[in-house]
């Protein structure tokens, strides 16, 4: 595996190497080097295979990461090729013309993330959330608890009760509270 | 067309006799995967109703409610979270926040059933065929929603405390008390076991959030003395810490310490709105004896209502066991003083060195004061009365900590032994060990308790803290003889202590007379419980106030006893530690107040 890390490197800048495993690697690259860089990896370096393409929202950076996850058949061993883009305006190459089915991801991303792949077939067709009219769901600043407050009703009978509140009707109930503060403008 | 299009549809007729290929029934045996993420498990056993799934979980799937059978006690609410799995999603946040790990999920997925009311259950207490499977998910060690590691707080070495009383705590900095308040889950089951009910999770949340004035506000709510306790508090509150059931509690204690420590002196009538407290001139006029954590608190939130407060001492300064008991390294003076300053900045007069019952009798004060508050405290030391105890070389534990305290010369033996485990012991264990090494410059004091060191009723830190100070600390013994030779000690005899309760709890020490220990000592120090003095209460008084049981005066859930105007509190009624002394002030003050309102109708 470090041996193929160290062909990709001659021919494009990587930023980072972290092994999770032997058989499991990490590298982290330019956004503008990606499909040069997957390009190599399937037909030189022998990544026959696309396993899948995920997103993680870095919210407080402002940032998303694409992970494109690829594997060897005869080093039997994954590596995981990431690329951080820009949050606001989030755009990546699309990378369907190396492996096909990654338009599929890529739908997935774009309904999800609300990342855009230009030029991926469908991409902005509904993937499983037809009628979806919010922010993409897996948007960090997306506010599950809202949206679900807002969708679904409460069914009748729901109630709830606070520990501290509870303890304190069972245990002290008659403490007394902080006197209010006696000022000479009152 | 080729003519295979015409015959192929026509061959599959050949198959209409055969069996089906279809699975009858395919959900029977269909297990899901053995970390499936199904129906939800609750070990009963460990929930403690804290509610942390409830408040993740996204969908607002999830209510707590009270399950039969299961009791409110410390650190534990009895509330059960109930699911509404028409909400649910299945993401299992609610796993991994759980800090017991009681609540779990089975990898059981299916369930079917008509009444849709059925689907919105208590795990644990409506039965279930997957309640008991062992398969499914829980909580995993390396997603750590929860941290379960305090930030450890910074002490002086040893080398670098045993020859003085510089406070030995350092103190959290900013960055450290942020992380140690970021651990909390906001959960509020420690607010029930505080015996001033402080509103403890409101007050870290408002650390949190970097408003440390309102943090020292919500302080002030419910305890009038955070510096000191803030130090020195018994903190149970940490024992019913929902994290101290798996890790480490949050530091309660050391983080009110933090927030009181960040606000001067000069800034608290501003913080506290109290610049402008009105003239207590309308109020009436009451006295409290005793300027101990009790009468304080009292004294302030008198002084809060309005009323001209006066508080009589005995001592020549402020502060009761406070000043007088707890050493200066676990409790510096001036951060008492910066609680007490305050306090009578607010106006409330504090009479020294006068004792009641001697200087001034009661009854006079009843004349001049429309209720009078007795928080007196227990400062007569409890002899063992074995055989030596008269000798002039055995002390009692209180009388050298206060003499030392006043600046008087204190005895201090080359070889000391000290009876008692509780945390006075180890006061004047530590006390005396920072003098024997001034003195001689070596220490050599051993402190033995009935207790063995498990159910020892000192804290953990102060046994841990002595022995690092190189005190001797002999657990399980009890005291038989005070061995005297020429009229000067020679040493203390003791036998095994087998176990100090009975089955009921009761104090009934049980010895195994043939296991005997011989330590040698030209000093002794006893420190096994104090008692009080309620000789300022004369006899004709004493008539008409009502006692209760082991010769304690009987008080209402006010602290007023039978002779209206006399209300009492602190260590004489419950306790005994700074906190209760807090509350039962806190409790008394409400309660005159009622008292005297009651009076003017």
């Amino acid at each position: 595996m470090k041996e193929k890390i160290d062909r990709l490197r001659k021919m494009v800048n990587v930023l980072q190497v972290v092994e999770k495993h032997p058989d499991l690697y990490f590298i982290t690259l330019e956004g503008n080097q990606l499909v040069m860089a997957l390009g190599y990896l399937k037909n030189t370096l022998n990544f026959k295979h696309l396993a899948f393409m995920q997103a993680v929202d870095y919210l407080e950076d402002n940032k998303f990461m694409l992970t494109y996850m690829v594997y060897n058949y005869e080093l039997k061993a994954n590596l995981g090729v990431n690329v951080f883009i820009d949050r606001e305006e989030s755009s990546m190459f699309s990378i369907h013309r190396l492996w096909e089915h990654a338009w599929q991801y890529q739908r997935e991303l774009y309904e999800m993330f609300g990342i855009d792949f230009p030029g991926s077939p469908r991409v902005d067709e509904p993937f499983i959330m037809e009628s979806w009219e919010e922010m993409p769901p897996m948007r960090r600043d997306f506010d599950t608890l809202a949206y679900s407050q807002k969708t679904y009703f409460p069914r009748p009978g729901r109630e709830t009760n606070d520990p501290k509140e509870q303890m304190k009707k069972a245990k002290y109930p008659n403490y007394p509270d902080s006197p209010k503060i006696r000022r000479d403008d009152e | 067309m080729k003519l295979k299009d015409i015959i192929q549809p026509l061959t599959i007729w050949k198959r209409v006799a055969e069996e089906p290929w279809t699975i009858k029934d395919p959900l029977t045996e269909r297990p899901g995967a053995d970390n499936y993420r199904g129906f939800h498990q609750n070990d009963f056993a460990k929930c403690i109703g804290c509610g942390s799934c409830e408040e993740i979980c996204q969908n607002a799937a999830i209510d707590l409610v009270p399950v039969e059978g299961q009791e409110v006690k410390d650190g534990n609410s009895g509330l059960r979270p109930r699911i509404d799995y028409g909400r649910c999603c299945w993401c299992a946040l609610c796993v991994d926040i759980c800090p017991t790990g009681a609540l779990t999920m089975s990898n059981e997925y299916t369930w079917i059933d008509d009444d849709p009311e059925v689907f919105r259950f208590t795990p644990g207490a409506d039965k279930t065929k997957w309640q008991d499977d062992e398969k499914g998910y829980s909580r995993s060690e390396d997603i750590a929603l929860i941290n379960f590691d305090r930030i450890e707080m910074e002490e002086k070495a040893p080398e670098d405390r045993d020859k003085s009383f510089i406070e030995i705590v350092k103190g959290y900095n900013k960055e450290q008390a942020m992380l140690e308040a970021d651990r909390c889950l906001e959960c509020g089951l420690c607010t029930a076991t505080c015996p001033a009910h402080m509103d403890i999770p409101a007050y870290i949340a408002a650390l949190r959030e970097d408003n440390i004035e309102e943090a020292f506000r919500i302080l002030y709510e419910t305890n009038p003395l955070p510096e000191i306790c803030g130090r020195i508090c018994t903190h149970k509150c940490e024992t019913a810490c929902a994290l101290h059931n798996n890790g480490e509690a949050i530091a309660i204690r050391w983080l009110k310490r933090y927030i009181a420590d960040q606000i001067p002196a000069e800034r608290y009538k501003e913080v506290l709105g109290t610049e402008h407290l009105a003239d207590p001139k309308i109020g009436h006029k009451i006295a409290v004896i005793g300027a101990g954590p009790s009468g304080l608190s009292a004294a302030y939130y008198l002084a809060i209502l309005g009323y001209q407060v006066k508080i009589f001492e005995a001592l020549p300064d402020s502060g009761g066991m406070m000043r007088y008991g707890i050493p200066e390294y676990r409790l510096p003076y001036d951060q008492i003083n910066k609680d007490i300053d305050y306090i009578k900045s607010l106006g409330v007069e504090i009479q020294f060195n006068t004792r009641i019952g001697q200087d001034i009798p009661l009854e006079d004060l009843h004349q001049e004061y429309s209720a009078v508050y007795a928080a007196t405290g227990l400062h007569l030391g409890r002899s063992t009365r074995i055989p030596g105890s008269d000798n002039s070389e055995v002390y009692f534990a209180t009388d050298l900590l206060r003499k030392f305290t006043l600046g008087q010369d204190i005895p201090v033996g080359k070889k000391i032994v000290v009876i008692g485990g509780g945390n006075v012991a180890m006061d004047i264990t530590r006390t005396l060990a920072r003098l024997q090494n001034q003195k001689y410059g070596k220490v050599d004091i051993t402190a033995t308790s009935l207790e063995t060191e498990d159910i020892m009723p000192a804290d953990r830190e102060e046994i841990v803290e002595s022995r690092e100070e190189k005190a001797i600390i002999e657990p399980g013994w009890g005291p038989q003889e005070i061995e005297i030779k020429d009229g000067k000690i020679a040493g203390l005899h003791l036998i095994k202590c087998l176990s100090v309760f009975d089955e009921n709890g009761a104090f009934n020490p049980k010895f195994d007379a043939n296991e005997k220990k011989f330590f040698k000592a030209d000093m002794v120090v006893e420190s096994i419980g104090q008692g009080m003095d309620l000789s300022y209460i004369s006899d004709e008084l004493k008539e008409k106030i009502k006692m209760g049981p082991r010769g304690r005066i009987d008080v209402n859930e006010g602290f007023q006893t039978s002779v209206d105007w006399l209300f009492v509190g602190g260590d004489i009624i419950k306790g005994p530690d700074v906190i209760n002394g807090v509350a039962n002030g806190h409790i008394a003050a409400k309660a005159i107040d009622k008292y005297l309102n009651a009076q003017k109708k």
